[in-house]
């Protein structure tokens, strides 16, 4: 079974979990969690809220190092099946072993349930919903290739705070509607500003190995994140079976935090998660001798589309030689691997397009 | 033959939102009302549709237009034969649903529910929940233990919303709800007020009531009652269940004989169980006004919520229902009035129907 990126999952323990990537470890499947019932584990430094008639805390990653080394300390000692050590990567991932899935949710079944509503029986959020979801549909992307996740689906969204979460399947999709949403017009759609991207920087640690201008200069092209109808929408590109880039039969060599300048040769990869931008040219500026870097691989969405071909982009992060089953090694830069969130290297790694 | 709480919300593996009816139910099943059901089985146009679990769903109304509610109904009970009770202690033609229980996809537990929210940090809580639970601890002011209480329906299923849901409460023991309503009969609360003549009036013009009662005598009724009114400006709806010990009767030791509709007047000697649903009130000196009654009518049994709290001791009422033969196990028999089963939604009972204090 193909579990794509961006889907929530139900395990037996009665954990929510976000699907945190399209291809995953045989037997495993890379999640997020995201809600975990208090009378489960008792966390620190998270909020809770009440959901499914419970007492949940939002697990979240973005936090202080220390707050989630605890955190994982807590989960790992009370679930330690939610945590896979891979030999081949030699570090560790969040993931819900198979057998321990209760239930997965179906975004595209969600969708077209929804779309049959009449508006009239909709609410603001799902008429917004809707609207948003008619609008893409002009880019030529086919209902069926698109999917509504989160609290949209689940229908635990709160009024006027809930963003619509969207998901388009197949990457020539994402592109199509991405490229669809540069150039719409449409009274209900408004991009984020300046500020509002400014907004996102101070209240998420995003990097502060860049700053605030910085930040927003690379965010603000982006068209997956945005307004309709005053509720912020955020499309989630997910790869089909077939199109998965992903290879978790390679062997990672990790060798430590580098940081490289290069030129952007490919980024069509870029727009899922985990995603990657090729480069044409390369040069590792500090933490290693100088190798040929052949892409840079990030699993943290901040960094999804964040460059274009023939950009020339900075970036910090894992230097990695991979060695392929068939074929010659190479290597790579890794923002984003679950250790960063516990780890100093958290805090250097970024990628950014260079502003000469 | 099993005891389980009126309100507590069913969620079946095929996807329908059930809340229990009652708190008697069969061995192997709960008795039910649907609430929300899929539409991709039977829906109906006449019902309003709601965007629930991922689904698109019916929000099934008994009030809905009547021959469309009966063809819905009717597609129902064929698309849904395992969620129609062939009850052994009814006849055929009463209409009961029910939930067998391997059909069980998740139970929402009000009482759990209650006491998850009123435990979490009013900080963590949106609008809508920091408002329940304020009104929760007024209520506890009563006396009330947090495991007295429960919330039900979109607050407990988490899909309400804000603008227009209402709090629904759950009070367990009838002990208890009578005692919360005592005290709601003299407590102050700067966002607490009872419904104006106006907001009863134009309540009254739903359903049939206005076939029932006066404008004036249906504001009299419905002025005593402290199960409703508003918090904040929200509508609060607080319900009774009645606790194991105390059910006034047991599904399975009495047997049911339909002997048509009457109309008949009496006295309200006890009105203890008229709180819960099925609730009933026990009557006395009764006469007939229209039908034929062969023995001595002893109780008023209603599935309607709009009848409970109706009437006190020593009231005289007035109904229409349906005349059964109640015999017990123990070889005696009674006789009984009742007001609201599933199956008078279906036909001109709808609107016939009714209890009334005579004023």
């Amino acid at each position: 079974m193909h579990f794509y990126e961006s889907v929530l999952v139900d395990t037996i323990d009665g954990i929510q979990c976000k699907v945190y990537a399209n291809s995953h470890p045989d037997g495993f499947v890379i999640v997020k969690p995201k809600y975990v019932p208090e009378s489960l584990l008792n966390f620190t430094g998270l909020k809770k809220r009440f959901l499914f008639s419970k007492c949940m805390t939002r697990f979240n990653l973005f936090n202080a190092k220390e707050i989630v080394e605890e955190n994982l300390t807590r989960l790992k000692n009370t679930f330690p099946y939610y945590f896979y050590t891979c030999p081949r990567h030699k570090n560790w991932f969040l993931v819900v072993p198979t057998d321990k899935i209760a239930k997965t949710y179906d975004t595209r079944a969600g969708l077209k349930e929804l779309m049959k509503v009449p508006v009239t029986d909709l609410d603001s959020y799902l008429k917004a919903t809707r609207g948003f979801i008619e609008l893409i549909l002009q880019s030529g992307v086919h209902i069926d290739n698109i999917g509504i996740t989160h609290s949209t689906l689940l229908g635990n969204y709160t009024l006027g705070k809930s963003d619509i979460d969207v998901l388009v399947f197949g990457k020539d999709n994402g592109w199509k509607v991405l490229h669809f949403l540069e150039t719409a017009q449409h009274t209900s759609l408004r991009w984020k500003t300046e500020e509002d991207w400014a907004k996102y920087y101070r209240e998420r640690v995003v990097s502060t190995q860049y700053s605030e201008k910085e930040y927003v200069y690379n965010m603000v092209h982006k068209k997956d994140d945005g307004f309709f109808d005053g509720n912020v929408f955020s499309v989630f590109c997910v790869e089909e079976p077939g199109e998965t880039w992903y290879d978790w039969n390679e062997e990672h060599e990790p060798l430590g935090t580098a940081k490289i300048r290069g030129t952007v040769g490919n980024a069509y990869n870029s727009i899922v998660r985990p995603g990657y931008y090729d480069l044409q040219s390369s040069e590792i500026v500090e933490g290693h001798n100088s190798v040929p870097i052949k892409r840079i691989v990030t699993w943290s969405r901040p960094f999804v589309l964040q460059a274009r071909e023939g950009e020339l982009v900075e970036a910090c992060g894992l230097l990695e030689k991979v060695t392929p089953k068939i074929g010659t090694a190479y290597y790579q830069i890794v923002i984003g691997y679950f250790d960063t969130y516990i780890t100093e290297r958290g805090k250097k790694e970024y990628l950014k397009v260079v502003v000469e | 033959m099993a005891h389980f709480y009126e309100s507590s919300i069913i969620t079946t593996k095929d996807g329908l939102q059930c809340q229990v009816y009652g708190n008697e139910h069969p061995f192997d099943s709960i008795l039910v009302k649907p609430k929300y059901i899929p539409t991709d089985k039977v829906q109906s146009d006449a019902l309003q549709y709601r965007f629930i679990s991922g689904r698109k769903m019916n929000r099934l109304n008994m009030w809905a237009d009547k021959e469309k509610l009966k063809q819905y109904l009717n597609t129902f009970k064929i698309k849904y034969p395992q969620y129609v009770l062939k009850s052994p202690v009814h006849t055929d033609n009463r209409l009961f649903f029910s939930i067998p229980i391997d059909d069980i996809e998740r139970i929402y537990y009000p009482r759990k529910g209650f006491s998850e929210l009123i435990s979490m940090p009013e900080g963590s809580l949106d609008d809508h929940l920091q408002l329940v639970h304020k009104f929760a601890k007024f209520l506890l002011q009563s006396g009330l233990r947090i495991k007295d209480l429960g919330i039900t329906y979109s607050t407990l299923m988490g899909h309400y919303n804000p603008a227009v849901s209402d709090i629904n409460i759950v009070v367990y023991g009838k002990e208890n709800f009578w005692k919360l309503m005592n005290y709601l009969d003299t407590a102050q609360h700067e966002l607490l007020r009872w419904k104006t003549k106006e907001e009863w009036v134009s309540f009254h013009k739903r359903r049939n009531r206005y076939n029932t009662f006066s404008e004036e005598d249906f504001y009299f009724l419905m002025n005593r009652k402290k199960s409703e009114g508003f918090f904040d400006g929200r509508l609060f709806v607080i319900f009774a269940a009645e606790k194991e010990e105390e059910t006034w009767f047991k599904w399975g030791e009495e047997k049911y004989t339909p002997l048509g509709q009457v109309t008949v007047e009496g006295t309200v000697t006890d009105n203890f169980s008229s709180i819960v649903r099925p609730g009933c009130y026990d009557i006395i000196n009764v006469t007939t006004i229209d039908g034929s009654v062969p023995g001595e009518i002893t109780k008023v049994a209603f599935y309607s919520r709009d009848y409970c709290m109706m009437a006190y001791p020593g009231e005289k009422i007035q109904t229409c229902g349906v005349l059964e033969r109640v015999d017990r196990k123990d070889g005696s028999s009674y006789y009984r009035v009742v007001v609201g089963y599933f199956d008078a939604y279906m036909d001109e009972r709808r609107e016939k129907e009714y209890i009334k204090v005579l004023l």
